[in-house]
């Protein structure tokens, strides 16, 4: 359970929000749409214990982020992937490269299981054989698709992804929605961070949570989207 | 080799084009400063040229016969400064004399050989000091058969001190390209730390530690600093070799290629390979640091 009390932004010597409560439970797939510029980014950094809140505070199981034991806060952090919404576009990377880093954060894979999970994970977000692809030469839907595949090699227990349903395009919303779900399912939590929920999600998933300037949906474990 | 991913392996990886140059221009850099660390150790800077320049020379009273000459060289070269003693008996003093004076013949028909016999005793290079001097023609001195003892008394002190002023340029500039050595390390794993912020900022998201990263860097910085120093010393110890056996020459001013073997030299280059190591991790650290505050 990931659970955000009282959390505040000040930026830009203004205050983007303040006093919002969030409870993100385990082994689900979370949505939360916002507008632009409404600290969708800065608020999942502040869920991954990557950037103090101005005001409240993080608990993750019980253990707050911020003001509790700092190698409790890495553990976390280790533990979380992250698919950002600026996909890295290093002109040096190649696919294989993302994978190989993520393997490396995740302390070590071995290269054989490395590259096999990889060839299985690239297949299953429609890039087969992209291990050599440069980074900066792909487009932003295979981009966030490689990024996405390269933090699922570790197996994170908890995934946040900014920005990734847009990015991946409307050809991959059904890959995706059977992604996320499927991790749900296997006892993950999935946070997505979107400017807007497609209007099928919106529908299976029901009634959003209005928070502030967002609103959260929680996807629907089984069935169909809309 | 390992099949489990290190950050000496992801950097490998990620820039082996910059790390492939940077190993051979430390590489080649260590061949120099092996080379130059071995002349310096077996020559003492310019302890050898001088000490194989300098000599006491005893002057022996006329009377004195061979047999007795030769074991008093013996003696003298028995005295813990001395590196050798060689008796040259009046005939062969004549006869290095009318090499440096041609056309005195005539000297000898009149009186018979003028020329007493003398034992020439060059010192140690790493004795060659006044007071050892000192103590080598003091016992001279002492001895009866001795009439004069030559060691340039007036003049060498002078020339001992230029010989120690000439030894710490020598070790300076040394010194020098060390220095510029870790300064252009550092100015690398810098370069190299900027141009891999992005996975070290991946890393740091995920949990690792900076500290950790900067760490396993310098380790790894670190292990092939010390290999690359050692491989670059014995690479230049092999050209100091093979120098020496060509041109024997040297030997008078660096010393003999056995020397090289001497366990004091092979401990002073692994000594300096070590050295190697700890400015390689010194300049990872440094240049880690750096480009942090950089990207800050």
């Amino acid at each position: 359970m990931i659970e955000g009390f009282r959390l505040g932004v000040f930026s830009r010597g203004t205050t983007l929000w303040d006093g919002l409560d969030f409870a993100f439970g385990d082994a689900a797939a979370w949505f939360i749409a916002g507008p632009p510029s409404s600290g969708k980014t800065l608020l999942l950094a502040i869920l991954r214990g990557e950037r103090r809140p101005d005001a409240g505070d993080v608990v993750v199981s019980g253990e707050s982020l911020y003001r509790g034991n700092a190698s409790l806060a890495r553990a976390w952090r280790a533990s979380c992937g992250h698919v950002p919404e600026q996909a890295a576009a290093d002109a040096r990377l190649t696919v294989g490269d993302l994978f190989r880093r993520s393997a490396l954060a995740g302390g070590g894979v071995r290269e054989s299981e490395r590259k096999s999970r990889a060839a299985r994970l690239l297949e299953m977000v429609g890039l087969r054989g992209a291990s050599e692809w440069r980074v900066a030469e792909l487009s932003i839907s295979e981009r966030v698709r490689a990024c996405l595949a390269a933090e699922l090699l570790r197996g994170p227990k908890v995934l946040f992804c900014d920005g990734v349903v847009a990015g991946a395009g409307v050809p991959c919303r059904e890959m995706l929605w059977g992604l996320f779900r499927a991790l749900a399912r296997e006892g993950n939590t999935v946070v997505l961070a979107e400017r807007t929920i497609p209007e099928r999600w919106a529908l299976a998933a029901g009634d959003a949570e209005p928070v502030g300037p967002f609103r959260v949906y929680r996807l629907p474990a089984k069935g169909g989207p809309g | 080799m390992s099949e489990r991913p290190s950050l000496w392996w992801i950097e490998w990886r990620l820039s082996r084009g910059s790390l492939v140059r940077e190993s051979i221009g430390r590489f080649l850099f260590f061949c120099l400063l092996g080379f130059a660390l071995l002349s310096l150790l077996l020559s003492g800077g310019v302890d050898r040229f001088l000490a194989d320049r300098y000599a006491i020379t005893a002057v022996l009273r006329a009377e004195v016969p061979s047999a007795e000459a030769e074991g008093l060289a013996r003696k003298v070269a028995a005295l813990p400064p001395v590196r050798s003693a060689a008796y040259r008996d009046p005939e062969a003093a004549w006869k290095e004399f009318l090499r440096a004076y041609p056309g005195l013949d005539p000297l000898r028909g009149a009186v018979g050989n003028p020329m007493p016999g003398y034992i020439e005793i060059r010192i140690r290079p790493d004795r060659l000091t006044g007071a050892d001097v000192d103590l080598v023609a003091s016992a001279l001195r002492s001895v009866s058969h001795v009439e004069l003892v030559l060691s340039g008394e007036e003049w060498l002190p002078r020339l001992l001190r230029a010989g120690r002023l000439a030894s710490w340029a020598c070790w300076g500039i040394f010194g020098a390209f060390l220095a510029g050595f870790f300064v252009v390390a550092r100015l690398q794993e810098r370069a190299r730390a900027v141009a891999l912020a992005g996975d070290f900022a991946f890393l740091a998201e995920r949990g690792v530690p900076a500290g950790r990263l900067a760490l396993l860097r310098a380790a790894s910085s670190a292990v092939s600093g010390f290999l690359l120093a050692a491989a670059g010393t014995a690479a230049g110890g092999g050209a100091l070799f093979l120098s020496l056996r060509t041109f024997p020459l040297l030997e008078g001013v660096i010393g003999p290629p056995s020397d090289l073997l001497l366990p004091r030299t092979v401990a002073a280059a692994a000594l300096f390979s070590l050295g190697a190591a700890l400015l390689s991790a010194a300049a990872s650290l440094l240049g880690w640091r750096t480009a942090r505050s950089v990207r800050k």
